[in-house]
């Protein structure tokens, strides 16, 4: 009787405990919401580095040298990546002249595409079937890249001080065909839903404020990296602890099980992206790409690699508009089309095709498995939950859960605590 | 009021040297008496006492109160367990209720070391018969060592090699020796 009323207050406290601390955990991740990203990529990071400190330790270095080492390496390189990525981040002037060149390309380009020479006359048999669908079509992306009434104003201003350049000021003429849109109202927190909030909430105007803004929070990057990785295993050692004596040896196999399955999952998908940007920034330099341009395009492509059907499309989408605007393309080989569309469309496809045939079969092997329905409703919700950060962390996410999940029910069936 | 500030920073002063002795004795204590247990251990043997620091860092002990299972047949296994108070006795567990005993051991013994190997199904349970101190070693563990720690993970390998062989001897002794007794009592029941 003691014994049972024992039990059943254990069970009391445990539920208790568990309910305030998910509670809490609850609000801190409401609260702290900013912090999640940073800490959960200085995870990340900490995590695929083990493999690199135990192999330094092989070698025998001793594990504060090894940190250090991998610190200065991953920091190398973000520092390295950044710098290239700010550079490339256009200022207020760059912006709006890139705004114009695309205006003006995509006209030219989609008028040639329908045989036409302007809006009003005959094009070819494409345009008699569904040119006017087409146009329809075109209009609603057009919009998005018209002046507003501010812009006009604001690129008046440029104009004035005879900052802009000739050609840059024909293709502003020849888009003022086209009907200037009122300045649209927008309500200041509403910007932070869109797909890419830093670059929105920040105006481009100045480097420093997105170098900043980026700095307050990413701050805790580096530490979460070292404390996880000087770690010994005393995190784990405490939640093994105070685990009753039934559940011992099951939550630890149930630990390591669940840490080796993400770990290879983790660690795959990155070599994967990676593998995609290297190969996505090769081709883009040898259809004659600029390095600086087709390092970011590489970036992003091997990035939005991560999540499943969509990544190819954005990688696409981002080498085919840059593509659009460039200017004397000259491919180094000598068997490589001079259209730079018609480039970066190959490009892709062959970093889809050696993706899919070499990369991941080499890389992921037995990686875990998600039906497509999960993995669209996945990424779909991640992209409402949270843009586009939110897609590029659904499928990881669920993952996790997968093989927590699926690891703690079989051992809980293997140590007879379920039946 | 000079006085006071003095008595005030001697009483800090004694205080911190307290917690200072107490928690290094603690930690002291903790491991002088872990890497302790474990230099008995054959497995470990041959492992000099930094080594032995390493492996302690992975040790976890727990406590077993009487007649509860530190591990039951047929549950896979992932650790190995060394006594380091009280008493395991190894049984074959017949009905929910009644075990056959095979051995009782005391501080100092290993058990269910094997699955430092695979963790195929434990052959026989085990159940502390008085409150009991254990220290679990891992098999996950153990291998991250062998690639962290190669010549720690390769000298606790090849014990285990040693002592996995020399029960195999023993077991096929006593199975030899079984058979010889069986042979003499057929015998005896076709000389009656």
């Amino acid at each position: 009787m003691k014994n049972s009323e024992r039990v059943s207050r254990s069970r009391i406290f445990y539920f208790s405990v568990f309910f305030f601390f998910l509670l809490l955990f609850g609000y801190l991740f409401f609260v702290l919401q900013d912090l999640v990203l940073p800490v959960l990529m200085g995870m990340f990071v900490a995590y695929i580095s083990h493999p690199g400190i135990n192999y330094l330790r092989r070698k025998g270095i001793p594990k504060g040298i090894a940190i250090l080492i991998l610190l200065g390496a991953v920091s190398f390189l973000i520092f390295f990546l950044g710098q290239r990525v700010v550079s490339a981040i256009p200022s207020e002037k760059e912006a709006l002249e890139l705004r114009i060149q695309l205006q003006y390309k995509m006209n030219k380009n989609f008028l040639t595409f329908l045989g036409k020479d302007d809006f009003s006359s005959e094009g070819n048999i494409i345009d008699d079937v569904v040119g006017d669908e087409l146009i329809q079509m075109f209009e609603t992306w057009n919009s998005f890249l018209a002046f507003d009434e501010n812009d006009v104003k604001e690129f008046q201003s440029y104009i004035d001080s005879s900052l802009v350049s000739k050609r840059v000021l024909h293709f502003y003429t020849d888009n003022l065909k086209y009907e200037i849109l009122p300045t649209p109202e927008v309500e200041v927190g509403k910007l932070s839903d869109s797909l890419f909030p830093l670059v929105e909430k920040v105006k481009p105007s100045s480097r420093i404020s997105v170098f900043l803004n980026a700095i307050s929070t990413w701050i805790i990057l580096p530490f979460v990296f070292i404390f996880l990785l000087i770690d010994e295993g005393e995190i784990k050692n405490y939640f093994l602890s105070i685990v009753p004596n039934r559940y011992f040896e099951m939550t630890f196999a149930t630990f390591a099980n669940v840490d080796e399955a993400i770990g290879n999952y983790l660690r795959g998908t990155l070599l994967q992206s990676s593998l995609v940007g290297m190969t996505i920034f090769i081709g883009l330099v040898l259809i004659g790409f600029q390095i600086q341009a087709a390092i970011l395009i590489g970036i992003v492509a091997g990035v939005s690699n991560a999540i499943p059907f969509l990544g190819p499309v954005i990688g696409l989408i981002t080498g085919i508009l840059y593509a659009i605007i460039v200017e004397g393309i000259d491919p180094i080989l000598p068997f490589i089309p001079d259209n730079p569309v018609v480039g970066v469309l190959v490009v892709v496809l062959i970093a889809q095709f050696l993706d899919n045939t070499v990369f991941q079969p080499l890389v992921l092997g037995k990686a875990v498995n998600l039906h497509p329905l999960v993995v669209v409703i996945g990424v779909t919700g991640g992209s409402i939950v949270g843009g586009f950060w939110g897609m590029l962390l659904a499928i990881p996410t669920i993952v996790v859960f997968k093989v927590v999940i699926s690891t703690l029910y079989n051992q809980a069936k293997e140590y007879y605590i379920i039946y | 009021m000079a006085e006071e500030v003095t008595n005030k920073s001697l009483w800090k002063e004694s205080t911190k040297n307290l917690w200072k002795d107490y928690s290094t004795e603690l930690v002291a204590n903790k491991h002088q008496t872990l890497v302790d247990i474990l230099k008995k251990i054959p497995l470990f043997r041959t492992l000099g006492k930094r080594e032995l620091k390493t492996i302690s860092r992975f040790a976890h002990e727990r406590v077993f109160e009487t007649n509860e299972y530190v591990f039951r047949t047929g549950q896979p296994g992932a650790a190995m367990f060394i006594i380091k108070e009280g008493e395991v006795k190894i049984v074959k567990e017949i009905s929910d209720k009644e075990n056959l005993e095979i051995v009782k051991l005391s501080p100092g013994n290993i058990f269910g070391e094997l699955a430092l190997l695979d963790s195929s199904p434990r052959s026989a349970g085990a159940l502390a018969s008085m409150p009991t101190k254990v220290i679990a070693i891992f098999r996950e563990e153990l291998n991250k060592l062998l690639d962290s720690h190669p010549e720690i993970g390769g000298k606790i390998m090849l014990h285990l090699a040693i002592i996995t062989g020399k029960r195999l001897k023993d077991t096929t002794t006593q199975l030899i020796e079984l058979e010889n007794e069986m042979h003499l009592l057929k015998e005896k029941i076709n000389e009656k």
